[in-house]
This record gives C-alpha cells, sequence and structure tokens, in this order.
C-alpha cells in the first residue's frame, strides 16, 4: 500500500480505531506518513450484518471527502 | 578506538550516562526500551564482551524486525542480550534465532502485531544445547537456568527494542502470555526414544540447530492411566481439539511435547515418530457441530469448500492439515505428562544451523570465540 501511495493513485487505508496508533506507526515505518486512514470503530470481526453496515456508513463520507481532496 | 566505538560514533544510537544500577533502570523503564523487569545496563565493555562470540562483521545485518522493520545488526542485539544478562557464549544462539525468526514462512510481522497471545518458543538441538546447559528436563519451560530464562529475554527485549513490539502499539496481543518473557526449550535428546527434531529435518545428529514456532504457552496433558501408545495418543489427540484454535482457523503446525515417559510407552507400542503423527492425525479432530452457527458459516464453510461447504454436524474438522504438520519433541523430566503447544496458525517453524562461513556446522560455540 504505501508504494502504491508513492506511485500516486488514491490510496486509502481502512482501520479499526484501536489500531489506530498501530496503522499510525507503520504509516511512519514505510516512509508514507501522510497515508490517508478511514478509521471505523472497532471491533471489526464477530459482529452482526446491521453492525457492518454501520461501519461503512461511518467509512463512507471520509471515502468522499478523500475522492474530493483528491480531484482537486 | 575500538570497533564498537566507531559503530556507536553514528548520532542518536549511544548516550552516556553516569553508572547508576537504578537511575539507568529507571531511564530504561520510562523510555519503554524492555519487559518492566531490571535489565543490566548495556555499557560499551559489557556489549564487547557479548560480541566475542560474534564471527561475524558487528553491523552486519541480521535482519530487519517487524513492525517497526528495525535493522538487526550483532552490535544492537548484543545490547539486548547484556540487557537480558545473557552470558556471551550464548549470543551465537539470539542471533541464529532471530535470523529463524526473520524467514518469510515464519510471519514475524504476524507473530508480532497479531491480537492472538504467541510469542516465539525456541527449541533447540545438538550438542550445544548441552554445552550451553540449556534445561530439556524438569521444569524446562519453567524458570531456574540462566540460558533458558536469559535467551528467551534477550529474544523479547530484541523484539520490543529492535522490533517495536511495544504493547497497544506495535503488539496488538488482546492478552499477551508470560511466555513472552522468555520462551526457550532443549529437546531432550538423550530421553528420546525418537530421532531429535533437527535430525527430523535434514540435519546431521552433531549438528547445533534452533527451531523456531509462533507458539502459546503449553497445555497440560494428563495421562496416569494409559499403558498403551494409542491411549497416550489418544488422549494427547483428544486434548488437541479445542474449537477456539488458530491452529484449525488458519492450518497451523502445533508442537507435542512428549514426556520421556509417554514417548517411551508410545515407543513400546511399535510407533515411529511418523507413526504417532499418522495416529495423531487420524484422532485429532472436532465434530462441525461443536463450533457455534456463525463459524460454521463465515470460517469453516469458507475456510474448507471442499470438505466442509456442505457437511453436517458430524463432519470431522481436523485439527491439522496433514500428519507432518504436527511437530513433535521430547522434553522434560520424570512424570506421566505431556504437552499441547498450539500455535498463532498463520506461521511455519523454522529451523536454522550454527555454521561457520564455509557452510561447515558448528561443534562448539567456542569455536565462533574472537581470537
Amino acid at each position: 500500500m504505501a508504494e502504491l501511495r508513492r506511485r500516486g493513485p488514491m490510496t486509502a487505508v481502512i482501520c479499526s480505531d484501536a489500531f489506530l496508533n498501530l496503522a499510525r506507526t507503520q504509516a511512519r515505518v514505510f516512509g508514507v506518513p501522510d497515508m490517508p486512514l478511514i478509521v471505523i470503530p472497532h471491533p471489526l470481526g464477530g459482529i452482526a450484518m446491521a453492525e457492518i453496515k454501520s461501519r461503512a456508513e461511518r467509512a463512507l463520507p471520509q471515502l468522499l471527502d478523500l475522492i474530493r481532496n483528491f480531484a482537486r | 578506538m575500538s570497533e564498537l566505538t566507531h559503530l556507536l560514533g553514528d548520532p542518536g544510537v549511544s548516550f552516556t550516562a553516569e553508572d547508576d544500577f537504578q537511575a539507568l533502570n529507571d531511564l530504561f523503564l520510562e523510555r519503554g526500551w524492555g519487559d518492566g523487569l531490571p535489565i543490566i545496563p548495556p555499557n560499551l565493555r559489557r556489549v564487547e564482551r557479548m560480541l566475542e562470540y560474534c564471527d561475524r562483521p558487528w553491523n552486519q545485518p541480521i535482519g530487519l524486525i517487524p513492525p517497526r522493520w528495525g535493522e538487526t545488526t550483532p552490535w544492537r542485539l548484543a545490547a539486548n542480550a547484556v540487557m537480558a544478562g545473557c552470558r556471551p557464549e550464548y549470543f551465537p544462539l539470539v542471533m541464529l534465532a532471530i535470523e529463524a525468526m526473520c524467514v518469510e514462512a515464519f510471519n514475524l510481522y504476524g507473530v508480532q502485531t497479531t491480537t492472538h497471545l504467541c510469542a516465539p518458543l525456541l527449541i533447540v538441538n545438538g550438542p550445544v544445547a548441552r554445552e550451553l546447559n540449556i534445561n530439556a528436563g524438569h521444569n524446562a519451560f519453567g524458570p531456574g537456568r540462566q540460558s533458558n530464562s536469559t535467551i528467551g529475554r534477550a529474544i523479547r527485549l530484541a523484539l520490543v527494542n529492535i522490533g517495536g513490539a511495544v504493547p497497544g502499539t506495535g503488539d496488538m496481543a488482546t492478552f499477551g502470555s508470560p511466555a513472552k518473557f522468555s520462551y526457550c526449550i532443549a529437546e531432550n535428546e538423550q530421553a528420546s526414544p525418537w530421532e531429535p527434531l533437527h535430525v527430523e529435518r535434514g540435519f546431521p545428529a552433531d549438528a547445533s540447530t534452533v527451531t523456531v514456532v509462533g507458539a502459546e504457552a503449553p497445555h497440560n496433558v494428563n495421562d496416569h492411566e494409559s499403558t498403551t501408545a494409542e491411549g497416550i495418543l489418544r488422549m494427547i489427540a483428544a486434548t488437541s481439539a479445542i474449537p477456539g484454535s488458530n491452529d484449525i482457523a488458519y492450518s497451523g503446525e502445533p508442537v507435542i511435547a512428549f514426556s520421556p515417559e509417554h514417548a517411551a510407552t508410545v515407543v513400546a507400542g511399535g510407533y515411529s515418530k511418523a507413526d504417532a503423527k499418522r495416529y495423531l492425525w487420524e484422532h485429532a479432530w472436532i465434530p462441525l457441530g461443536h463450533f457455534s452457527e456463525e463459524n460454521i458459516e463465515r470460517r469453516m464453510r469458507v475456510k474448507y469448500p471442499e470438505r466442509l461447504g456442505n457437511a453436517g454436524p458430524d463432519a470431522r474438522v481436523p485439527v491439522v492439515q496433514k500428519p507432518e504438520d504436527f511437530l513433535l519433541v521430547v522434553v522434560g523430566g520424570a512424570g506421566k505428562h505431556s504437552a499441547f503447544i498450539p500455535t498463532f496458525g498463520a506461521t511455519r517453524s523454522v529451523t536454522l544451523a550454527l555454521r561457520h562461513h564455509d557452510g561447515r556446522f558448528v561443534g562448539s560455540v567456542q569455536e565462533l570465540r574472537r581470537a
């Protein structure tokens, strides 16, 4: 993903909030500290379909922002 | 100027401080450099002594430890071995274990960062295990020997200090495990009726090896009653059949640590190591109905579509995918116990041998000492 970002296409990593520290650290380690992170509430595993949908709803506006900013 | 002084000349790799044990320990704890236990301050003299048993350039990279992908050079590793309390002659095994963990199949990134509670288990085989007095007998997995305790601890300190396995930031284990402090044993080759692990894996008996396994802590199998090979093996197989196992979820390679007494009973029944693995594989299974409906639908049918795609509740879910996936060793002292050691699952054990530069096997760590 870091390599993709360096090459220029729109990139983002979806991560749950409990893993935000790890995601930020990894972005820094891989030399892409500005890697966009789409943050959803933890957990991701062991949840019902309604909760999965609610996470998608949290992710969607962040994704739209990303697309708008990328298009500018 | 020594070789090490030269290496330490780079900015940020060393600092000057008063030689005050408590003050330095407070500083290390405050910066998160360690495991929470007191450390031996890694000063220049101690690190140089550790490196007496390093036969390669002190700045030659051994590997990159994730998730920080910290470059592991002998001198950086030596600082951690000093902190852990290692004797210098242990250092070749510490380097070898790190090298083994950096082999791709081990998936050190996964082992380091997973929410699962695994830790690298080191199994040492060959003459060097005896030379360094690594415990293979009573309480082998527990405390008591400087070699077991500090070699395993040096690995943990390197994983934290070089690799960045800091709880909550790099090490995301939900629980962690006491095995993360230190997890190093030798196989009890003298008491084993089978060929030892390194010979099984193609090394000569007089080679010395380290096998690394991304493992949970041992789980006991008490069997004071069975007098036959089949009895012992059936009890071990049944104990390994746990639905919440990562080995089932990710097709892993769990360890069975036979006590010498259990191994003797199994061999008396005519079982080679391969025979014992086959028997375990045939008898270690879980009825699909023991998993929750969600696990059956979301994982088991998806992971094993051909076997379980349309299977009913009585279908057999094997603990391992093939007999060879059980890793068998003989460990421990007297007693009618064996141990089942599940793993992270998404990891394969890796065995490397201590060798000279020209490929010859090392017979004694003294051969690696610098003149």
